[in-house]
């Protein structure tokens, strides 16, 4: 080869291609996206999360928690991601967009973590009737729109699924696009407040637990968790982070965070074991990893319990919102 | 000089001439002394710490108890110490040094600016030093590939920065008009290394980009680091050290453009194949599939390039350290890819995309293909530094039985292990822990295979030492693998 200017043009140009081409374009596409809300701005999904649930992210992330567990869920008609309950539907770009840092992992020596948070039992008064209802509202609409790919902009939900009438209003931005009634009813799962809603409590698809142990997916079980694996789950091959708690002599009252441990793993008579700061903010980062909240981008996916008629809409096989955004290399 | 232009070993008919040429090459290559030497005794001493580390990760995975509870060597933090060690610790520095040596060569001028070296070897090693203690400590970013915290990002940026400007300068000084295949390469990982760095650092933390974004930045960053930064190096040292070993030219150039350029474009667009089927526009992912698939085009060219060349001296792989080492890296290569495109494919991708065959994946192009070239290139370039031929044929010939068996034991285990868990994990029937069961005993195999690999670095670091120390050899035949009968010539 001859000449220097072809090669430095080619090894710039063919640079230059590729990070135009996978992150300045997709930034374009869906690097700017807005929460979706009703049109009273009061159903806003998903919402900016609270100070302890940022810090949790820090201590995951320095932790190498995303080595071995992913924050993804896969669409039914590629995975049985929904089938192992680890959502209700897939996840879709919004779902993450005041994460920072993103955590969608490429392991799973750990399940999948992207709703850990819905799993959570519910409090006190059930939100039963009103969330069931919540949860088939998008899917029923969307089976209406399901033979019209949406071809409109980046960004705009297909058929803006909660709208009743089934044409999508052209090149309407979801953030502020109609949502069906039935979505409002749904509490919001801000904050790093284990309230969260899920649409699935009713039927209970998960499992809830178990003798000597605090509920499942508890605050205070995700505490026993990281603290003694082992005691939980004895084959599990999750490290023990005894280094988030702290040991100490009871003074006075049992602390009533202190963790309920049995068996080898309980500290000895008058001792106790209380989380630090850093496994509060863990946990509470965990209890806010919830995305079932219905998306107008995706559809919720069939399996949905409790609430019959909400059997998976034919849809071809689309990819969701952002797949639709013009390009002609959408598969299928 | 042939029309090639690659510095062959001349014919004994053109004595005189050839004295010449020899006596410029030991210049050039004496001038090169300090700064490569300094390059290779950091990046032995990083691999030797990586190696610890990825024995305690290994086993830690199957025997989560082992060394627990404690802050800094859990296994979390572990994991991505390694990884980040022999990223920018071992195979950066042994890149760059193997790359600074071919640079000086094939420039024909003696070494300029060796300050401009040295320093960046320094405040690499110092970035990588205090990155992986924050790491440790656990300031980790959370960003695969791109743990180190910020601040270790600038002193790594300046470093290169010194690095990338030398590699520049020497080549605006070359000697000659033709520019040799490996000087695509090198000149291509220089630049590209530089850019992908500010890019990543960029869009992730001066501006950073919004939600999964983040994560396509890390993978697009993560791939091009492997292809255009770690396999350039590789490919252009395979460019050379193959035709200079055997002395023969390369078939043909024109193979040779073809490769090179197909290479730059499609691999720098894999990058999305590590999130299939994820949270993202489906032709993101789509482009990065159809890239992958026609990466078998350089892996096409360049296979058969090599082949070509080598066609007939294939023999001499029984004596040559350098060419064993080379030509296992550049077959490595092809397998590498070919198993990138059957997993990226979304059918496959679908059960093996959370599985260890990632893992099998990255280990198959850092090791098995750029590291056992730089081994390779090493066992060549290090006596022309030192003055002495390298002291055991049979440790060299231990060392690469040892990592060859341990890279193909690993390779497999994983990649066995990791369909079963991924068969699993897609199986609703079967409980999540089945997934992780059925992979334990192959991830005990793997702990196996890393046993051979730590076996093999430290012999070879052990060789190493020897050499630094001057207890090499004093003779003017490099050390062989076997025996030479009587006119095998060979090189070295």
């Amino acid at each position: 080869m001859k000449g220097l200017a072809p090669l430095f043009l080619g090894i710039f140009g063919t640079f230059a291609f590729s990070w135009v081409g996978l992150t300045v374009i997709p930034n374009w596409q869906i690097g700017s996206l807005n929460p979706q809300s009703d049109e009273e701005g009061t159903e806003i999904y998903p919402r900016p999360q609270s100070g302890m649930f940022a810090r949790g992210g820090h201590v995951y992330a320095a932790n190498g928690c995303v080595y071995c567990h992913s924050q993804q869920v896969r669409a039914d008609y590629i995975a049985d991601d929904i089938e192992r309950k680890w959502g209700n539907r897939r996840s879709a770009p919004r779902d993450y967009i005041f994460e920072r840092p993103v955590f969608l992992g490429k392991m799973r020596m750990g399940q999948d973590l992207a709703n850990i948070g819905a799993r959570a039992p519910a409090p006190e008064e059930s939100p039963a009737p009103a969330s069931a209802a919540a949860l088939p509202a998008p899917a029923q609409a969307a089976s209406p729109s399901s033979g019209t790919p949406p071809a409109t902009a980046p960004g705009t939900s297909p058929a803006s699924a909660g709208s009743p009438n089934a044409s999508p209003p052209p090149g309407q931005r979801t953030g502020i696009a109609s949502p069906s009634p039935g979505q409002m009813a749904n509490a919001t799962p801000g904050g790093s407040s284990p309230a969260a809603p899920s649409a699935q409590t009713p039927s209970a698809p998960w499992p809830i637990q178990t003798a000597g142990l605090p509920p499942m997916y508890s605050a205070a079980w995700h505490h026993v968790h990281l603290y003694a694996p082992r005691s939980i789950n004895p084959d599990s091959n999750m490290p023990a982070y005894r280094f988030l708690y702290e040991k100490r002599r009871i003074a006075g009252e049992r602390s009533a965070e202190a963790l309920q441990l049995s068996g080898s793993d309980a500290p000895p008579q008058g001792w106790e074991v209380v989380p630090t700061y850093d496994a509060k903010c863990v946990v509470a980062y965990l209890m806010g990893l919830n995305q079932s909240h219905p998306l107008k981008d995706v559809r919720s996916a069939g399996g949905a319990p409790a609430t019959g008629g909400a059997s998976p809409p034919a849809v071809q096989g689309a990819s969701p919102a952002p797949a639709a955004g013009g390009s002609p290399a959408a598969p299928k | 000089m042939n029309t090639t232009g690659i510095p062959l070993k001349d014919p004994a008919v053109s004595a005189a001439a050839g004295d010449t040429e020899q006596l410029e090459r030991a210049y050039i290559d004496a001038s090169t002394r300090v700064p490569v030497l300094m390059f290779y005794t950091s990046a032995i001493a990083w691999l030797i710490v990586g190696t610890v580390l990825a024995m305690v990760v290994s086993f830690k995975l199957h025997s989560p108890d082992l060394l627990s509870g404690i802050s800094f060597i859990t296994w979390g933090r572990l994991r991505p110490a390694h990884m980040n060690v022999m990223v920018y610790g071992w195979a950066s520095m042994a890149g760059m040094g193997t790359a600074v040596w071919l640079m000086a060569r094939l420039c024909r001028v003696t070494l300029r600016f060796p300050l401009l070296l040295a320093a960046g070897a320094v405040f690499w090693n110092v970035g990588v030093l205090i990155g992986v203690g924050a790491i440790l400590l656990g300031d980790s970013t959370g960003f695969q590939w791109l743990e180190f915290p910020r601040y270790v990002a600038v002193i790594l940026f300046v470093a290169y920065t010194l690095m990338a400007s030398w590699a520049v300068l020497m080549f605006r000084y070359r000697r000659g008009d033709q520019i040799y295949i490996t000087q695509w390469y090198l000149l291509g990982a220089f630049l590209w290394f530089p850019w992908l760095y500010a890019a990543g650092q960029l869009m992730l933390f001066v501006v950073p980009v919004q939600g999964v974004l983040q994560s396509a930045v890390t993978w697009w960053y993560a791939n091009n680091l492997l292809f255009l930064w770690f396999g350039a190096i590789a490919l252009g040292t395979a460019y050379y050290m193959i035709p200079k070993v055997i002395g023969r030219p390369v078939y043909s150039y024109h193979l040779a453009t073809i490769g090179f350029w197909t290479y730059a474009l499609f691999s720098s667009w894999t990058g999305m194949t590590r999130l299939v089927d994820g949270p993202f526009p489906a032709w993101m992912i789509t482009a990065s599939i159809a890239a992958t698939i026609l990466t078998m085009i350089p892996v096409a060219t360049v296979g058969l390039n090599h082949h070509l060349t080598m066609q007939g001296y294939f023999p001499l792989m029984r004596y040559s350290p350098t060419l064993r080492f080379t030509v296992f890296g550049a077959m490595s290569y092809t397998v590498f890819s070919i198993i990138g495109v059957l997993i990226s494919l979304r059918s496959v991708a679908s059960y093996v995309n959370f599985t260890q065959v990632s893992i099998a994946y990255t280990h198959l192009g850092l090791y098995a293909f750029f590291t056992m070239t730089i081994f390779g290139s090493m066992y060549y370039i290090v006596p022309r530094l030192v003055g002495r031929e390298w002291r055991y044929g049979s440790l060299i010939k231990l060392h690469f039985w040892a990592s060859a068996y341990g890279i193909g034991l690993m390779t497999l285990m994983l990649l066995a292990g990791g369909f079963l868990q991924g068969a699993n994990l897609e199986n609703p029937g079967l409980p999540f822990s089945e997934s992780i069961e059925s992979v334990l005993p192959y991830l005990r195999g793997r702990s196996l295979a890393g046993i051979l690999l730590t076996v093999s670095h430290f012999i070879f670091a052990y060789h190493f030492g020897l050499m630094l120390l001057g207890l090499g050899r004093t003779s003017t035949v490099p050390t062989f693998l076997n025996p030479v009968e009587a006119e095998t010539s060979g090189g070295h």
